[in-house]
């Protein structure tokens, strides 16, 4: 059989009927058009977060926390409620008490502490590579003749150029020990270095930190979680605590005599703000996001650590990495069973990843219903067509066209509905994509911390071919039966038809 | 030796309903003229769809080359169809939209021929049928005259050894029906059997070499 002169036939017989078959496309077009943008919304979306958090060693990275060691239950069966009361009051004060106990719970989960020790311990759990605290701390600082009360450092991991590249003034840190400091240039800003020339002014200079000194008794100076569970605990609660709170208290009464920390960086390098296409690391510049202040890592710890405090409760996060991404989710789940707070973005992705793909579907699903209308469409078309061309058929028939022929005739000519219906909503779907990703990337910048240069659609080579091909296989497969009839038609009767 | 061969042909249109054809027997040789002649309703236009393939009997058989088309599915009646005959009608039955080169060329597209093959057995096909000049014309910007004209073209393109004519000059004036019946004879001297269906007795003497008048669905005699 030759397929060419079959189409050819088909062409001819759509050019016939200009307006109604280019009615009929318009929905193959539009289900196309939906469907393709739809998918590649999905599909880039996808790609965006992956590649956006995919770079430096996110995947690898998880997030660990420590805490307090406070557990307390959420049954609340075990709550008791007592007083005179009826049922329904009880029932709401008991979820009540579990609703507070819940908030304890983010606190009281912290059960370990997160020290040398532990970090130590846990190191040689299976697919670690390393653990390394995260020392993220506040501190009195004075530069320059300017001070501020409470600036937010943060300590880096030299050996892995982190930030290097954002050194806008002076240069990198020499070492993991170096007594050096990077300051950023918002905080340079806000104290009134305005002009770009003013940062190289601020190099070599000496950057003082001092811990920060408190005048509040013992209770006020416990965190704020804590402040409210011990005003919250039942008697028996306290009970349970007894062994633990005088611990807590003296830890944070200890602040008020503790010894100062204070110590003299010099000034080596301006950091510059993070900008979309630099890498972003999750976990690591969640932590640093607000810092003003960098110091080596060896350097900010062996400060922190200089106040007594810090050194019985421990780091308040340690950042893990694993040996390989495909592990991180493993060592997240046998962290959170050591009943620590873990968090990975390798696990955090598949959950986005199948969060977009079930968005994706279902969305999919409900532009599928314009494919399916435009089928109803094809059909009363292709219906139309066969009686019209009932004589023709029996032409066709006369002169030697088998029923399979005369069915591939009407068959090509809805497949050409299907296809070119099918490439035009590709193709507009394509260009419909330019102003949508300079939209999607202007507002994704606008409203979320994270900085994102992505395209938000991506049109990959098999959308590009499924597209038009599930147009066109709709299209045919809308056909079957009008092209069944065609080819059954009696030659004799056909040749009668007016 | 013939090339069809009717043997006691009926042809019902419904359950014990009207046979248009009642027990019809006729042989066709190779390279013979036969007239069917009857009246409207005489069952000759039932016959010729019969010999052509595009109907079945109801009951008799019609042997082909040793085969009966009445046990024939419908692939190997199409197969038939576009090996053997060649059909020219009163009405001409043209694709519309078609021009005359490529009504002429329909055939061949079933038969799986490339477009500049086609191309250049119909332009030539019509060149024999005196319409060089009208390839590219519509059926609508033809005479009757040139539409059966292009009819006989596409009958004979395949190179048919048997032509099948349903009142060929039914819708033709005098003078135009001589031209097509020149050129049905034409075809005849080159070969092809021909069984031409008409109401016109004179029609039939004059270039029939066989007469079979039809009446009530039988045969009535043979000249």
């Amino acid at each position: 059989m030759n397929l060419g002169a079959m189409v050819w036939l088909a062409l001819e017989g759509l050019l016939r009927k200009k307006g109604r078959n280019t009615l009929t496309m318009s929905g193959v077009f539009i289900g196309v058009f939906a469907l393709t943008l739809i998918v590649s919304l999905g599909q880039g979306l996808s790609r965006a977060v992956t590649e956006t958090v995919s770079g430096t060693d996110n995947l690898r990275q998880v997030g660990l926390t420590g805490g307090f060691g406070i557990e307390l239950s959420n049954d609340p069966a075990e709550i008791e409620i007592s007083g005179e009361m009826n049922d329904a009051r009880r029932d709401r004060l008991r979820r009540a008490a579990v609703n507070r106990r819940q908030i304890r719970q983010v606190a009281g989960r912290r059960a370990n502490a997160i020290d040398d020790k532990t970090i130590a311990q846990l190191s040689k759990l299976p697919h670690i590579e390393s653990i390394q605290p995260v020392i993220v701390e506040r501190y009195e600082m004075k530069l320059n003749g300017h001070q501020s009360p409470a600036t937010l450092s943060y300590g880096v991991d030299v050996g892995r150029k982190r930030y290097a590249d954002r050194v806008i003034a002076g240069s990198y840190f020499s070492g993991d020990n170096a007594p050096e400091a990077i300051v950023h240039e918002y905080l340079l800003y806000k104290w009134g270095m305005l002009n770009d020339g003013d940062y190289a002014r601020v190099i070599g200079q000496k950057v003082r930190l001092k811990t920060i000194q408190t005048e509040l008794t013992p209770e006020q100076q416990a965190p704020p979680m804590l402040q409210d569970m011990l005003r919250d605990l039942t008697e028996e609660e306290r009970k349970a605590m007894q062994t633990l709170l005088p611990k807590l208290l003296k830890q944070f009464g200890q602040s008020n005599e503790r010894r100062a920390a204070e110590r003299e960086f010099t000034v080596v390098g301006v950091l510059r703000e993070q900008i979309p296409g630099d890498p972003f690391n999750v976990i690591e510049d969640g932590n640093a996001v607000q810092a003003d202040l960098f110091l080596p890592q060896e350097t900010a710890r062996e400060l922190f650590l200089a106040s007594a405090v810090n050194v019985e409760l421990g780091y308040p996060r340690a950042l893990v990495t694993v040996t390989d991404s495909e592990f991180a989710p493993e060592v997240e789940q046998t962290l959170r069973d050591k009943g620590y707070t873990a968090f990975s973005v390798a696990s955090a992705l598949k959950q986005i990843e199948s969060v977009l793909l079930m968005i994706t579907v279902s969305i999919s699903f409900l532009t599928g219903i314009a494919l399916i209308v435009s089928t109803l469409g094809i059909v009363n078309t292709m219906i139309t067509s066969v009686i019209e061309r009932t004589r023709e058929i029996g032409i066709f028939k006369a002169v030697g066209a088998t029923n399979a022929q005369v069915m591939t005739v009407f068959l090509c000519e809805s497949a050409l509905i299907g296809l070119i219906g099918g490439l035009l909503g590709l193709g507009l779907a394509a260009l419909a994509m330019l102003p949508g990703d300079m939209l999607a990337v202007q507002l994704i910048n606008e409203k979320a911390a994270i900085p994102f240069d992505q395209p938000v659609f991506v049109l990959p080579l098999w959308l590009m071919i499924a597209g038009p091909a599930l147009g066109t296989g709709t299209a045919i497969a809308a056909a079957i039966l009008p092209a069944r009839r065609a080819a059954r038609i009696d030659p004799v009767k056909a040749l009668r038809h007016d | 030796m013939s090339l069809v061969a009717a043997k006691d042909v009926w042809r019902e249109y419904a359950r014990g309903g009207i046979a248009a054809l009642a027990g019809v027997s006729l042989d066709v040789a190779p390279g013979e003229f036969v007239a069917l002649l009857g009246r409207s309703g005489s069952g000759k236009s039932t016959l010729l769809n019969l010999l052509g393939g595009l109907d079945r009997p109801s009951r008799g058989s019609i042997l082909v080359d040793g085969r009966d088309l009445a046990t024939m599915n419908a692939r190997e009646l199409s197969l038939y169809r576009r090996g053997v005959c060649g059909f020219i009608f009163q009405s001409f039955n043209l694709v519309p939209t078609l021009p005359a080169w490529e009504n002429v060329a329909l055939p061949l597209v079933f038969r799986g021929e490339a477009r500049t093959a086609r191309k250049t057995k119909a332009l030539a096909m019509l060149d024999k049928v005196g319409l060089a000049s009208r390839v590219n014309n519509r059926p609508t910007q033809l005479s009757g005259g040139e539409q059966q004209r292009v009819a006989i073209a596409r009958a004979l393109i395949g190179q048919p050894r048997m032509l099948l004519c349903d009142e060929p000059t039914g819708n033709l004036d005098s003078a135009t029906s001589s031209q097509i019946m020149q050129l049905l004879r034409d075809a005849h001297s080159a070969g092809a059997a021909l069984v031409m269906v008409t109401h016109d007795p004179e029609l039939a003497t004059q270039y029939a070499q066989r007469t079979v008048r039809m009446a009530d669905g039988k045969l009535q005699e043979a000249a």
